[in-house]
């Protein structure tokens, strides 16, 4: 294939060593070649956030990435997040709060939320709702989510 | 023991799957050797096709094919059906691609399929089509404007279907009335919009020929029907799959083109094909909803009481009638009485072609269009008499002792007849958790002030399931686990964890010694599918009987094993046993082991502990609720915040009060965003203006309030769990109570909510007006 460029990045804590078209957004090098499929891509033009994951501990949109941009890079998706077969706080505290109904939309929210309590402990609503307005969700209504990431940060040693 | 599990907020099973990605979506199934299409779709809203020149396409790297109908059929090539006709209906259907005539922007025209997305993509630059457009027909009234273009040969006046339907004597209700209050109501097209859009992968087995096809959709069987129909193929020959999908809201309930098409393409090359919708695709060609005006009167006596109500409905059908176009329309024009007691009603439908994407159910399905343009008369008619839209809400609602109540109206889905419930009760209820009378004492105070506060008021019934059937299987393997399989096709709702409560009731094993699987043609041979709030009244009550005959044949056998009566035998904690002597018992799993084939069950009975039951009604139930909400208009830009809202609800028994709410408020953020935020909106070209995520604006966590919410369990009559639905309730509600709480905060200033999105700049123009007509 033309354009190929070699890319290492670290996935969830493993190493990988690929060639990918230039054009390969992240999110297909993610779901396509890693297969790695509980990233979901919603509208492939970032906007609603399902994609997000996390690059060096920043959440980014994987489908507006290439995935040469990502070359060098840790990256977590929310395959990272349980410990094996325990699930993390964050997706204990969705769980009790019936805080997703189809799913599709919560790994990108559980990345986002990662992020959001590993610098804010004890957020308020607002700024909890300000956290998520980035992410699109069409089934919840986000009140369980709110309260999902409340819990969260009481659940969540960190 | 009695039940135990129905009405316990019980954590999901479907979530640990779904929160650690292991989810398997349509995209996330990959098959070796997969094939990608893309469709080369119409950028005119009406043009004729002069030719279509695929020979660059199919040359492009990667190409494996590329067709057009008439590739595809050079003969009689098929259409969609009609599956919900109305007398009178004009034929006007949409072939699978476009033959010699496009008529909407995104209607396909070709399918390229080649060896990834990307590479299709690319090929469909060098397809060529000679169009020669045509004028656009982007509103109902210029299209049934006199010399308007028309856009079916058989439809010469592009209103494809009319009819009118009532009750009582409207006439002398008029002609009798101390008032008449007459408006007219627009509602604006908008849509479902699932996180998850379409997709389609399909394969043929080398070696049985089986043809196998996962879809995100929401009626498998139906599409097995229809796909094989539409192909001419044998049902046998189809296994339709519906794995884990991201939100359908209605418009997944649909037969599109590209169902049948990415089949097809895979019998053609004779590889796996996907096909996975970008959102340009899914604004443009998903089914759209709820674009109708609405001309509604009332005629009332002196004291507010209603004698009876016209209604005129325009609904914008779009380019084409699909296989449940006439279904809003109709719920529609049955929905406008509502919960109030109207013994002379007539409502007509004009249902009109346009330039756009075809119009379908979405959530709600006429409920929402209705509701708002009663409601929002209702507290118009109030004002004009000098009532409180409370007050008269009170005086027309239906008593408790009027159920049930027979409206007198059918539409194409049901009978309109009001199973059970209070609905004063009710009312009262949610004006109390509100403190109605609070609010208006504060709202005329803060008003002085310059705080524009409002309150709106919405009362509503929903049909709340809808038939013909629903299956179920449940079937215990000799380990004692429980399997249950049901023709029902959830889309998140936790179907699945319902169910297993239902099962778990009956007997008296734990959740997690029971899985539900749903929607899959081999698994199944029968089964509807998820749409009409139905599944818990549907799938749940095949669900009970199912697991109720289990249990009864467990205690037959084991009665057999203890030779004892089966008077004698009791159950207890997933056991059968002799009463009174508890030593003498048989577990669940021996009891499956001794009821399989070769086993030792009594003479004459069936193998194997299983029992698939179809749950059978015409009969639908119907939800009643009551939605208040507060607003704060900002004076200087219009904006819109939502202060509190209180929801009661009365949905009958509650299997899962947690997910119950869940799809309330989930409802309520739908219909929240079709009243102030949601529009796909054409120009005078027929071009969408709103076909991605930023100019099509979902309500984001900052537009949404935190609703209160409360219930009545009103059993219904109509299936043994007492079940109604619940799940469009908030969709139908949440538009309308919030139109009318933006006009009860603007409307001293004379301004007057007609129509919809109450974006900014829409509540500040009405003020603006209405502040320079009163000086």
């Amino acid at each position: 294939m033309d354009n190929e460029r070699n890319i290492d990045v670290t996935v969830n804590g493993r190493s990988h060593s690929a060639n990918v078209p230039a054009r390969r957004r992240l999110s297909e090098f993610i779901r396509d070649d890693l297969g790695l499929t509980g990233t979901h891509v919603g509208c492939e033009h970032g906007v609603c956030g399902t994609c997000t994951v996390q690059l060096d501990g920043e959440t980014v949109r994987s489908c507006l990435m290439f995935a040469v941009q990502a070359d060098g890079a840790e990256i977590m998706t929310v395959e990272g997040l349980a410990d094996g077969g325990a699930l993390h706080p964050i997706q204990e505290a969705f769980w009790q709060e019936h805080g997703l109904q189809c799913g599709f939309c919560t790994p990108g929210i559980l990345m986002t939320v990662h992020e959001f309590l590993l610098e804010n402990k004890g957020p308020l609503e607002e700024e909890i709702r300000h956290a998520l307005s980035g992410n699109l969700c069409r089934c919840t209504g986000y009140q369980n989510i709110v309260k999902a990431v409340e819990t969260a940060d009481r659940l969540w040693e960190r | 023991m009695g039940a135990t599990m129905i009405g316990e907020r019980v954590k999901r099973l479907e979530d640990p799957r779904l929160l650690t990605g292991e989810g398997g979506f349509v995209d996330d199934i990959q098959l070796p050797n997969t094939l990608h299409a893309a469709f080369l779709r119409s950028p005119h809203g009406n043009a004729r096709i002069r030719g279509i020149d695929l020979s660059a396409a199919r040359a492009a790297p990667g190409v494996v094919d590329a067709f057009s109908l008439s590739d595809g059929w050079p003969d009689a090539p098929p259409t969609i059906p009609v599956l919900a006709p109305v007398d009178g209906l004009l034929p006007c259907p949409q072939y699978l691609l476009a033959r010699d005539q496009v008529r909407y922007v995104g209607e396909a025209v070709a399918v390229i399929v080649a060896e990834s997305r990307d590479l299709a993509e690319d090929a469909m630059e060098l397809a060529e089509v000679d169009y020669e457009p045509l004028p656009a027909i982007a509103t109902m009234e210029s299209g049934m404007a006199s010399g308007a273009e028309v856009l079916h040969d058989t439809v010469p006046d592009n209103v494809a279907v009319r009819w009118t339907q009532g009750i009582g004597d409207v006439a002398e209700a008029f002609d009798g009335a101390a008032h008449v209050v007459s408006d007219t109501f627009r509602m604006q097209r908008y849509t479902g919009v699932p996180m998850e859009g379409r997709g389609t992968l399909a394969t043929q087995d080398p070696v049985n020929g089986e043809l196998t096809v996962w879809t995100s959709g929401q009626w498998p069987h139906t599409q097995r029907a229809l796909t094989a129909a539409l192909l001419g193929l044998e049902e046998k020959s189809i296994r339709v799959i519906q794995p884990e999908v991201g939100g359908g809201f209605g418009v997944k309930v649909e037969l599109y083109p590209e169902d049948v098409l990415i089949p097809f393409a895979a019998l053609r090359v004779g590889r796996p094909v996907k096909w996975i919708e970008d959102r340009r695709e899914h604004m443009l060609t998903v089914v759209h909803a709820r674009e109708m005006d609405i001309d509604l009167s009332v005629a009332l006596e002196a004291d507010g009481t209603i004698r009876g109500m016209r209604c005129r409905l325009l609904s914008d059908q779009g380019g084409y009638f699909r296989t449940l176009g006439t279904v809003n329309p109709s719920l529609a024009i049955t929905s406008v009485p509502g919960p109030y007691r109207i013994e002379n009603y007539e409502g007509e439908v004009v249902c009109v072609l346009t330039n756009k994407s075809p119009s379908s159910p979405y959530r709600g399905a006429g409920g929402p269009e209705a509701v708002f343009a009663r409601e929002r008369l209702f507290d118009m008619a109030a004002r004009e008499i000098g009532m409180d839209p409370a007050a008269f809400r009170e005086k027309n609602i239906l008593p408790a002792d009027a159920m049930p109540y027979d409206t007198g109206l059918v539409s194409v889905e049901s009978t309109v007849v009001f199973d059970s419930g209070d609905f004063p009760a009710g009312l009262q209820r949610a004006l109390d958790a509100i403190d109605y009378a609070g609010f208006r004492a504060e709202q005329a105070r803060d008003r002085e002030q310059g705080r524009l506060r409002g309150l709106g008021i919405c009362v509503y019934t929903q049909m709340a399931s809808v038939g013909p059937y629903e299956s179920a299987e449940v079937r215990v393997d000799g380990g004692g686990k429980v399997a249950v399989v049901s023709g029902a096709a959830p889309q998140g709702q936790g179907t699945g964890t319902a169910l297993a409560q239902v099962v778990a009731d009956q007997l008296e094993v734990p959740l997690d010694q029971i899985t539900v699987t749903f929607a899959d043609t081999a698994r199944i041979p029968f089964g509807v599918g998820t749409y009409a709030s139905r599944n818990a009244v549907m799938a749940g009550s095949a669900t009970l009987v199912a697991s109720e005959r289990v249990r009864d044949k467990a205690i037959a056998v084991a009665a057999h094993l203890l030779e004892a009566s089966e008077a004698d035998v009791e159950w207890h904690e997933g056991t059968a046993r002799l009463k009174g002597v508890a030593e003498k018992s048989h577990t669940l799993a021996e009891l499956a082991q001794a009821a399989g084939p070769g086993g030792n069950r009594p003479e004459g009975m069936e193998p194997g502990l299983e029992i698939r039951h179809y749950f059978e009604t015409l009969d639908a139930p119907f939800a009643f609720g009551v939605h208040i909400a507060e607003v704060e208009v900002e004076p200087e830009t219009g904006d819109v915040d939502i202060k509190r809202y209180v929801a009661f609800s009365d949905c009958g028994r509650l299997i899962n009060p947690m997910i119950v709410e869940g799809q309330i408020v989930g409802g309520i953020a739908q219909g929240v965003g079709g009243a102030l935020l949601e529009e796909l909106v054409y120009d005078e070209d027929g071009q969408m203006l709103s076909a991605n995520l930023a100019d099509y604006q979902l309500p984001t966590s900052l537009d949404l309030p935190n609703v209160e919410i409360s219930h009545e369990e009103s059993p219904s009559p109509l299936n043994p769990l007492g079940a109604k639905g619940i799940g469009e309730g908030g969709a139908i509600a949440g538009h309308a109570v919030i139109a009318n709480a933006v006009e009860d905060a603007i409307a001293h200033t004379g301004a007057r909510v007609r129509e919809t999105p109450l974006r900014p700049a829409a509540v500040w123009k009405l003020m603006q007006e209405a502040g320079a007509a009163s000086s």
